[in-house]
């Protein structure tokens, strides 16, 4: 019988063992989603850091109530800036808008949050409890917004330039602007960086060693517990004088497929944790962009947990 | 066919067959009796392969068993094949794949597998169950399954190991007939059995009686016993 009708009888066989197989597909598909999740928090971090990798980022706030023709005046200002690598800027109102589309959502069960909100502008929470416009609109804000004009600005810091000094100097000069109230910056950004990149080189491999090592001690346990279903299977295909491949390509076709079809099912998974985690981290004053995975990589988790599962098949199988 | 000499054989800390020496000619019908625990199984698991002496020679069908390798184990199996007393049948699988399983793992063509397995189907009446599944078959139906699975691969040696302890006796009587029946076409045949009216029923096949791993003269009276009055055939020590 030629190998490939061996896979064909290891696939047409997995209908004859549904629970075990089904029980093993669960396993293959969650291990495959611990390790994705990994992927895709370390990718995500490096993403970010590589972006921010060489700027320092300052968060200015100007005073409630200033005089927004004159901000939006130095906004200008600090576009045109030499340096600057990234402006976003939030006038009351789009920071208000930003805040009512973050809380909408979870706001449903009551007031609570909307109150803090009014208490703080207000001084009077029972007034924003009694409001009329109490529910997921804060537009009745809109005559008293408490919310103050804002600017994230990044800027590269020029190559011959120490970085904690210049973010220092740079700092003064922000907060030394007309109508700016507070300025805040993490000195440490860079270090954090610098170091988290060398981090990532260091670990990735002893990382990635360990999640194949995981995948494969789960898998094959695994897998063994299923070919208990088919011990006499084997007991009766090794009577009848089965050559060891005779016996062991189904049950390798078998670990592939598990391994294939768990590592599918584990990235759709992962993409339904990376909306959400979307939908809960892109809000104010988080603003954190969750990527899915790049392609190269959802290829990479199928083909290592693939590999990895039928590798685990086979030495399940070599008794 | 198969030829011991002085093999010892433990399990575990136990020692299960002790000097055994015997030999047994091509086309032979050899009884293998003993009480329970004697050995009988044991020998059967080192001719087959399964068990390894200890001490000794041993040649089975030409493979030397104390040489042998876990990858020539498929060639002894291909000229060795075994009944046990559980059937060992696939349960889900039909009557048809539980017999052509023997020949697709040599590499028979299909056409040839359909030929053969059909054959023996017709010749062990199992024609009307050829696409039930063994799980619906009855205990001696399973069994002829697993003789036919023997059968079809025309081997050299057929061990069985207590194949009737699971049937009636008038079924016990039609499957000792069969084997007796594949032994005039010339295979050698190892069965394991306690029961003496199975011996009775085959009366001219040797006795090899096993005590505590030992072989020991057959017990006086018995049917084929070296003190029973009926001839022996083919009968050695």
């Amino acid at each position: 019988m030629s190998t490939t009708k061996l896979f064909l009888r290891g696939v047409a066989d997995m209908r004859r063992f549904p629970l075990p197989q089904l029980c093993t597909l669960i396993t293959v598909c969650m291990v495959a989603l611990l390790a994705g999740t990994g992927l895709l928090i370390l990718h995500n971090v490096q993403t970010e850091v590589l972006r921010t990798q060489g700027q320092a980022r300052f968060q200015i706030y100007w005073k409630v109530g200033a005089d927004m023709t004159a901000v939006e005046a130095q906004w200008t200002d600090l576009k045109r800036a030499p340096g600057v690598a990234e402006v976003s800027t939030f006038t009351p109102r789009a920071a208000l808008s930003e805040l009512m589309r973050g809380l909408a959502p979870k706001t449903s069960g009551g007031g609570l949050a909307q109150s803090n909100v009014a208490a703080n502008a207000s001084g009077n929470a029972s007034a924003a409890a009694g409001s009329p416009g109490a529910g997921e609109d804060f537009s009745w804000l809109e005559g008293d917004n408490p919310l103050p004009a804002t600017a994230l600005v990044s800027f590269n810091i020029p190559p011959a330039e120490e970085p904690e000094p210049w973010m220092g100097r740079m700092y003064a000069r922000l907060k030394a602007l007309d109508g700016v109230e507070q300025v805040t910056y993490n000195p440490t950004q860079l270090t954090l960086a610098t170091g988290w990149i060398a981090l990532v080189q260091k670990a990735a491999l002893p990382a990635l060693g360990f999640f194949a090592l995981v995948v494969g001690l789960v898998v094959g346990n695994t897998l063994k517990l299923m070919m208990l279903a088919r011990k006499d299977e084997v007991e009766i295909l090794s009577l009848v004088g089965a050559r060891a491949w005779f016996i062991r390509a189904p049950l390798f076709a078998n670990g592939v497929v598990q391994g294939l079809l768990g590592s599918v099912l584990s990235l759709f998974c992962l993409k339904f944790l990376q909306s959400w985690l979307r939908s809960v981290l892109d809000v104010p004053p988080l603003f954190l962009k969750v990527e899915f995975l790049p392609l190269t990589q959802c290829v990479a988790l199928v083909l290592c947990t693939t590999c990895v599962a039928g590798l685990a098949s086979l030495i399940a199988a070599r008794k | 066919m198969v030829h011991l000499e002085h093999v010892n054989c433990t399990l575990g800390v136990a020692q299960a067959l002790k000097d055994v020496t015997l030999h047994v000619e091509r086309g032979e019908f050899v009884f293998l009796t003993g009480p329970s625990g004697a050995g009988k199984t044991t020998l059967l698991r080192v001719l087959y392969g399964d068990l390894k002496p200890k001490t000794g020679a041993a040649d089975v069908a030409g493979v030397d068993l104390m040489r042998l390798r876990g990858s020539q184990l498929p060639e002894l199996r291909r000229k060795v094949a075994v009944v046990f007393q559980d059937f060992k049948v696939l349960p889900e699988r039909s009557v048809f794949e539980n017999i052509a399983i023997a020949l697709e793992v040599r590499g028979v063509s299909s056409v040839s597998i359909d030929k053969r397995v059909r054959a023996v189907i017709r010749a062990l009446d199992l024609e009307e169950r050829s696409y039930a599944p063994c799980r619906q078959l009855s205990g001696g139906e399973q069994q002829r399954v697993a003789i036919a699975r023997s059968m079809v691969v025309n081997p050299e040696l057929i061990l069985a190991d207590e194949p009737t302890g699971n049937l009636d006796s008038d079924l016990s009587r039609h499957l000792i007939e069969l084997f007796k029946q594949f032994n005039t076409y010339g295979t050698t045949i190892i069965m394991a059995t306690h029961n003496r009216e199975v011996l009775s029923w085959a009366p001219e096949a040797r006795q090899v009686h096993l005590v505590r791993g030992q072989i020991v003269p057959p017990e006086p009276g018995a049917p084929g016993s070296v003190l029973d009055t009926k001839p022996i055939i083919g009968g050695r020590l």
